[in-house]
């Protein structure tokens, strides 16, 4: 096609595409010079463009701080389990809700099932606490009344992924099914009722129907959650985790806090982020090319 | 449009099918199930409800789980009386309102062309747009074009920085790629341009994902105050969220207020903290129940026989 | 736009891609370099009023706690000191709100973006204040000192101001703390009564009392009974680490051996450290501490616990439990009859002094930025502050209405009106020359801190101040800054609490091993640097004597 008819066709779409365009230019592309910081010696002083250039030390500082390492470690251990654990879990609560039939009941549980998600993290730590402490928390109360040991869930490392992990799935397990429950609107009720008169078992139609239906969306979440594997966010890991458990819950952004904001070293905090940045991005493209030489869907 | 959405959902109910043992027992556990997780979910925001209508003792002193202790609505009286809380409440409903609305149309005009996989350029603005999840200059410079562009302490440098979500932008993507080319192709051939297929027919069939993106824009204006504690300064434009923070933080003994003297800090009673957050939270929590009407199935079925 | 792309004679499909890139990645250029270029610009030097008051922008802590009807810009005290300060002098003050929590992350970026910096800024974190002054964002002081602020000299006195030095420049102005003691300790007399027991003096004394509570449990408490409440907060630990300390110290062992991290100085490599970790450890290990202390950070849980009767003995900042905003005594009292907490004091070192740590004597680090060209006002605003009744009335509010005088000493009113009490909410952000109140000498100002606290609590006040401020081990102090603290102190904090938890809570045959893993983990993460920095500057002539 000749561009000049290409464009008399399409040039609406363009269009549409100029002010999104122009957004991320201003917005996202205008600040991005501050990432020179990671090869300046930043002084609060002298601004970005006035600091001094010190070409690779700061990366050199940062991959020689044993800290950078183990909060590397731990950033990718709890994504990973998080990826095992977490991201299914709205998924099966989004398909076991399109199953429920009362509607009222549907509606209500929707309704609660996302409430965790809008209480903030200070407020679930003083929680946590109350439920998982050893001394006075509600789950131990009961069970050393029942004769049993305390179980140091928030202070052996080893339990306090499982408090970490569910935490997680409970804050977010709900809010998360709506972008299914969304997706799942465009599946075609008539195949349900085909099915049923084949004699499918309500496993065999979730198997066959709904979940070949959420694929996109499963293929899309996945995709975005592979690439923000190195990037964690500050919250859950601090609020939950404790110096008993620092071995684990020490992560990259509580490196990048205590580094950039506590110590006022922002070269080294701006590595970090364009250590996690470039990651991110290889991550990304890479799932998403693994995904379309598979499945044929991606996001690119 | 709707109207062919909410007849479809009642003919589903009516017709049912017939129930097989095997299916009955499926639905008992799978309430089952879901009843046992509502109840966990609730549980915390009974408790926070609990304290806020609690006095300082009992709080104090642990006492409060579940049901309240001492009983007094007097942290309700409190925040109800404050009219920098409802002039906040004010402020931050319209801010709320403002942003998703831009935040949509935004993502909408970016999301239907880029969800045309012969459109030229497709790959190369996706790359674009994408580096930009991964990468930002950071706080600095972003400050600075905030103060450049003169957006300091107004509404818009809560509303401009945050148009589009690289992440949103792509789940639209993909439900406008889940839309029948057959649907659009039609369109075309009877002469439609793309503005108009985009606004008959391709909303119509996403409203599911609309009201989903909606409801995460507006959420994430709601619940997000970092921004404010760098741009806003002027009392006026506190967004309620902010308020909550400072309630909540300020408190805090952190190492940084170690070395306040006792005294000097004005703690809040843990029952006024509890009661302000029931305040903030409400107004946004049941903008999902209703926003659940668009979340109906068959909706393309229907406008597809339409 | 057609036209545009037309002129560009792209006419394949895959060069047209290209030439879109290219207009593409030439706008996001363009837009970067514009948006960078104009970023050293846009202060408004030397801002005046409409009626010819020139301004003054001051830094002020905003809590989100203003009393309705105010706010934190326009409210009493910026009435106050506009009215006294403002109108004689012709300037116009007035208060940028940085949110407390996020204080240093806002200044930070303020202080990088060059404009909308307030000509007076504060902080608490030294390593910020240092981090400033060498990157040469400071405005030098003294002489300003020496010519516009006669008062506040005079009211801040040498051993304060000297925290403000950097190499004999005074880049800031520290406030001045008016009450030094840190710690006291408390014990359960009626448990102490029920068991026919003194009030331990000695550590020793202490151990055999913990042990007689944990055995025959006297308040009746059960499983929940804890002997020796412990939190990973200082207040808990400090006293009794501090008091294992060896003394004599040489003046080498004092200032080299001892780490600054963030604010306050840690014995980490001080003799006799391990000691006092041991010596936790024995009493974790024998169920005698609280035993999630490790999470406790915030020092709630010990407070619900001492409040429900469950805790023996505790330390805690001195008189921390009487205030009415805390709450801890009068609650304890509520629910448990008869329950009453006796001031003590019960660490003893090895030279039977009962040694525990102190505040340094000053406050907040008050600076004048570089980029201001108010400093002149600043000074006289910071000396206004300093002069008459102005601090006094500031953290005081209306005679007769907020206090009353006794002995020349302000005694708190107990049921001032709301619209009094709500003058003095933030008085001490605001105030910021003091840190705590200022009533004439030494002791008038450890009156005063008494009489905030309920009547009925300031006999036992008055001696949780007393032993606060009894053998008290001051801060050791460098001419300059270690450079090493400031790059480490964050993360070695946590090191240092990880030492605590981890070295206490392990079984007692493990405790050598723990901590000598613990400790040489904080080594290699800084601790050594400090080391060897603090002991250069030693041998270089640097200690503050």
């Amino acid at each position: 096609m000749k561009t000049s008819t290409y464009l008399r066709r399409y040039w609406q779409l363009y269009f549409l595409l100029i002010l999104p365009l122009a957004y991320f230019a201003i917005f996202k592309y205008g600040p991005m010079y501050g990432v020179q910081i990671a090869f300046k010696d930043f002084n609060f002083f002298q601004g970005i463009n006035g600091s001094e250039w010190i070409g690779w030390d700061g990366f050199r500082e940062v991959f020689q701080n044993q800290d950078f390492y183990r909060t590397l470690r731990n950033t990718l251990m709890l994504n990973i389990l998080d990826l095992i654990v977490s991201f299914p879990a709205p998924l099966i609560l989004a398909i076991m809700l399109y199953e429920v039939k009362t509607v009222w009941f549907k509606k209500l549980s929707q309704t609660i099932l996302y409430i965790p998600h809008f209480i903030s993290w200070v407020i679930i730590g003083g929680i946590v606490y109350q439920v998982f402490g050893t001394q006075s928390g509600f789950i131990n109360n009961l069970w050393v009344s029942m004769g049993f040991q305390p179980i140091p869930f928030l202070t052996d490392p080893n339990y306090w992924l499982i408090t970490y992990l569910l935490t997680g799935v409970w804050q977010s397990a709900g809010w998360g099914t709506i972008l299914y429950l969304a997706a799942l609107t465009g599946i075609n009720r008539e195949l349900y009722e085909a099915a049923e008169v084949d004699g499918a078992t309500r496993m065999r139609r979730i198997w066959h129907i709904t979940l070949p239906g959420l694929r996109p969306t499963i293929i899309t979440l996945l995709i975005i959650n592979l690439g923000n594997m190195v990037t964690i966010g500050f919250e859950r890991p601090y609020v939950i985790g404790n110096v008993a458990v620092q071995e684990y819950s020490d992560v990259l952004s509580t490196f990048v806090y205590r580094i950039g904001l506590e110590s006022g070293q922002y070269t080294l905090a701006t590595v970090v982020g364009l250590f996690q940045a470039i990651v991110g991005l290889i991550f990304v493209l890479g799932a998403n090319f693994a995904a379309k030489k598979t499945t044929g869907e991606g996001i690119l | 449009m709707a109207e062919a959405a909410r007849v479809n959902e009642t003919d589903r109910i009516k017709v049912k099918p017939n129930v097989s043992r095997s299916d009955r027992v499926f639905d008992i556990v799978n309430m089952t199930l879901i009843a046992v997780s509502v109840l966990i979910c609730i549980f915390p925001f009974i408790h926070v409800l609990a304290i806020s209508l609690s006095s300082s003792r009992p709080i104090m002193s642990g006492e409060v789980t579940l049901f309240p202790k001492e009983f007094t609505i007097e942290a309700y009286v409190k925040v109800f009386s404050d009219p920098s809380m409802i002039r906040s409440l004010g402020f931050t409903v319209m801010l709320t309102a403002v942003f998703t609305l831009f935040c949509m149309v935004m993502t909408i005009a970016a999301a239907y062309p880029l969800s045309k996989s012969n459109l030229k350029g497709r790959g190369f603005f996706m790359v674009v747009i994408i580096i930009t999840m991964f990468f930002s200059g950071g706080i600095i410079p972003e400050y600075i074009l905030v103060r450049n562009l003169h957006l300091l302490d107004t509404m818009w440098a809560l509303v401009l920085p945050g148009l589009i979500s690289p992440f949103y932008l792509i789940i639209m993507i993909s439900f406008f790629k889940g839309i029948p080319d057959s649907l659009e192709e039609a369109a075309e051939i009877d002469g439609s341009s793309h503005f108009r297929t985009l606004l008959r027919i391709i909303l119509p069939l996403s409203m599911p994902v609309i009201a989903t993106l909606s409801l995460f824009y507006a959420v994430g204006r709601w619940n997000g105050f970092m921004d404010t504690l760098m741009y806003i300064n002027s009392p006026e434009l506190y967004p309620l969220q902010l308020k909550l923070y400072q309630l909540i933080q300020n408190n805090m003994a952190t190492e940084l207020m170690r070395n306040e003297v006792a005294g000097t800090a004005n703690m809040m009673p843990e029952s006024l903290k509890a009661a302000s957050v029931i305040f903030a939270t409400v107004p946004i929590l049941i903008v999902y129940p209703w926003l659940q009407r668009y979340f109906v199935s068959g909706v393309m079925l229907g406008a597809v026989k339409g | 736009m057609n036209k545009g792309v037309g002129t560009m004679k792209l006419v394949s499909g895959k060069t047209w891609f290209k030439g879109w890139s290219g207009i593409m990645l030439a706008t996001v250029l363009a837009g970067t370099t514009v948006l960078a270029g104009c970023s050293s610009s846009g202060s408004e030097a030397g801002a005046t009023t409409a009626d010819g008051k020139s301004v003054l922008k001051v830094e002020v802590f905003d809590r989100g706690n203003s009393p309705a009807g105010s706010t934190i810009s326009d409210n009493y005290m910026t009435k106050l000191v506009n009215e006294r300060f403002g109108e004689p002098n012709k300037i116009d003050v007035q208060y940028v709100p940085i949110p407390r929590s996020e204080e240093l992350q806002k200044l930070n970026v303020l202080m990088a973006s060059g404009g909308d910096v307030p000509d007076i800024v504060f902080t608490y974190d030294q390593g910020t204040f240092n981090r400033y002054a060498q990157q040469g964002g400071l405005t030098d002081l003294t002489d300003l000192l020496n010519q516009y602020g006669p008062n506040l000299k005079k009211f801040l006195g040498e051993d304060t101001l000297s925290y403000g030095q950097i190499e004999g420049k005074q880049f800031a102005i520290p406030g001045k703390r008016s009450v030094l003691g840190k710690y006291a300790s408390y014990i359960r007399q009626d448990w102490l009564d029920a068991l026919k027991l003194p009030v331990p003096q000695t550590t020793d004394e202490l151990y055999t009392t913990l042990k007689a509570f944990k055995e025959k449990d006297p308040g009746k408490v059960g499983s929940g009974l804890i002997p020796f409440g412990m939190t990973i907060a200082p207040a808990q630990y400090e006293p009794l680490l501090w008091s294992f300390v060896q003394q004599p110290l040489t003046d080498e062992q004092k200032y080299t051996l001892t780490q600054k991290l963030g604010s306050s100085d840690y014995p980490t490599l001080l003799p006799g450290f391990k000691d006092g970790l041991k010596f936790m450890n024995k009493l974790y290990n024998e169920g005698m501490i609280s035993r999630d202390f490790g999470l406790d950070e915030d020092k709630k849980q010990l407070w619900q616990d001492v409040q429900n009767g469950k805790v023996g003995f505790y330390t805690e900042d001195a008189g921390e439990l009487y205030f009415t905003y805390n709450g801890t005594y009068k609650n304890l009292q509520a629910n448990v009859k008869d329950a009453k907490l006796t001031p003590a004091d019960v660490f003893t070192n090895n030279e039977g002094k009962h040694a525990k740590p102190e505040y340094a004597s000053n406050g907040l680090y008050i600076m004048i930025p570089k980029s201001s060209s108010k400093a002149v006002e600043a000074i006289k605003y910071l000396d206004w502050m300093a002069s008459g009744k102005n601090l006094f009335d500031m953290q005081n509010g209306v005679e007769g209405e907020n206090y009353t005088l006794k002995d020349g000493v302000p005694v708190a009113k107990e049921n001032a009106s709301t619209e009094a009490q709500n003058r003095l909410y933030n008085y001490g952000d605001m105030a910021i020359i003091a840190n705590g109140k200022v009533a004439g000498t030494e002791e008038q100002n450890n009156d005063a801190y008494i009489m905030q606290v309920p009547e009925e609590y300031q006999a036992a006040m008055r001696k949780s101040v007393e032993i606060s401020n009894t053998d008290t081990i001051p801060p050791v102090n460098f001419n300059k800054p270690i450079e090493a603290e400031a790059k480490y102190g964050s993360a070695l904090q946590d090191k240092y609490s990880q030492l605590i938890v981890k070295a206490t809570m392990a079984p007692t045959a493990q405790f050598d091993t723990t901590y000598d893993a613990l400790l040489k983990d904080y080594m290699s993460s800084g601790g050594q640097a400090i080391l060897d920095e603090r002991t250069k500057v030693f041998q270089e002539g640097g200690a503050n004597k």
